[in-house]
């Protein structure tokens, strides 16, 4: 596995200087099968209303997968959904967790 | 230009749809899995899953129609090529859900009669609206109709009958490949029509129009569908009740119980359900979301 995978693009991940570092995580399959398998792992399926996010993901709003990356996610984050090839920006929802926008 | 295709190949699909998800699948389904027991032996439930596949075969035969027809007045290659790869889909969800009828007793010979006699009037003029689009070579309209509104409350019909078939674990594998296929068409809908719409904005009004009336034909085949649900789904009920663990017990979709929800409460939360995605989604893409009238 090419550990530069990522849905994120890397060069979204710089932080400013007074931001604490990203946290990093490992991932794990998921059982998602809808991408090449090379990008399983950085998707899932979206449970409903008992499921919740971690650090590193945001639904995506067109299709409603999980899409998860190598980081911890922050506004401004460019993410790519490949099962709806939707480009989305991350940013800040009004209950203060992550969402998505999507960029036409 | 269509950039969010640019990943995009028929390899890619190849990768992800019949190498992916569908791989080792029959007719969209694991090869051991059947028909629940009830649903092939008692009389009301496979009549109730006849007419519901026949309006699953007739929304699909107009999405082959509707793609097919739009690859001809797509303005670039890469918008031809993906729904190349969205026709096959189409053909396949029509060839899953006629086995699937064949599987409920229907003969091969009588597929076309029944679906003619059984497809709602009200689904037949939804799509009568959309292939008048395509038959234009109307391509942005066409594409807002197929790939927003038809395949945006397909996403929903989809995930409600998939939810509803705990019991039926065929028919919801059959049913959550077609929903992986969507998440790429809704995909192409939104992207391309958004970056499109920008270029056209003159064609809104003509689009806004459409939506009102496929809306207003879609919510006139619920009301037909839910209408002579009740018995039905009081007998669904009563059999799983003799079961000593229900399928269906703490199951719910978009806050309805389906266990107790009734068919005018499970009407109206579909209805609810999926205007409330087109509304989203066409505010996403810069087109104004028109109420539709309320069928009598």
């Amino acid at each position: 596995m090419n550990d530069d995978l990522d849905t994120a693009n890397s060069v979204e991940f710089e932080t400013d200087s007074d931001e604490a570092p990203r946290r990093r995580f490992e991932l794990e399959e998921t059982g998602f099968r809808e991408v090449p398998k090379r990008w399983r792992k950085f998707y899932r399926l979206w449970d409903g209303p008992g499921d919740t996010l971690a650090p590193n993901e945001v639904i995506c709003p067109v299709c409603k997968v999980v899409i998860r990356s190598h980081r911890e996610l922050r506004p401004g984050d460019r993410v790519y959904c490949m099962p709806c090839m939707s480009r989305l920006v991350v940013a800040r929802g009004p209950d203060g967790g992550l969402i998505a926008d999507v960029l036409y | 230009m269509a950039d969010f295709l640019s990943q995009y190949s028929i390899q890619r699909w190849l990768e992800a749809c019949p190498q992916g998800y569908l791989d080792g699948t029959v007719y969209g389904h694991d090869p051991d899995e059947t028909e629940a027991e009830e649903v092939l032996t008692i009389d009301s439930l496979r009549e109730a899953s006849i007419a519901v596949t026949v309006q699953l075969i007739a929304g699909e035969r107009c999405a082959l129609a509707a793609s097919s027809g739009l690859i001809n007045c797509a303005p670039d290659d890469a918008s031809k090529m993906f729904l190349a790869t969205q026709t096959l889909d189409e053909a396949r969800h029509v060839e899953i859900f006629t086995q699937r009828l064949m599987d409920l007793g229907i003969k091969k010979e009588d597929v076309n009669s029944t679906v003619a006699d059984l497809a709602n009037p009200n689904l037949v003029k939804f799509a009568e609206v959309l292939l008048e689009k395509v038959a234009n070579k109307d391509f942005v309209a066409g594409v807002v109709g197929q790939n927003i509104v038809l395949e945006g409350m397909a996403f929903s019909v989809f995930e409600l009958l998939q939810a509803s078939s705990a019991g039926n674990p065929k028919f919801a594998k059959t049913l959550a490949g077609t929903i992986a296929d969507e998440r790429r068409h809704v995909g192409f809908g939104e992207n391309r029509i958004g970056s499109l719409i920008q270029e056209h904005p003159e064609k809104r009004p003509e689009v806004e129009k459409m939506q009102a009336e496929m809306s207003y034909y879609m919510l006139a085949t619920f009301t037909d569908m839910f209408s002579d649900a009740g018995q039905r789904m009081e007998e669904a009920k009563a059999i799983a009740a003799q079961r000593d663990e229900n399928p269906l017990d703490g199951v719910s979709w978009h806050g309805a119980d389906l266990m107790t929800a009734t068919p005018d409460v499970m009407e109206a939360v579909l209805a609810d359900t999926v205007l409330g995605e087109f509304k989203t989604r066409l505010g996403r893409i810069g087109i104004e979301y028109q109420s539709p009238k309320v069928p009598a």
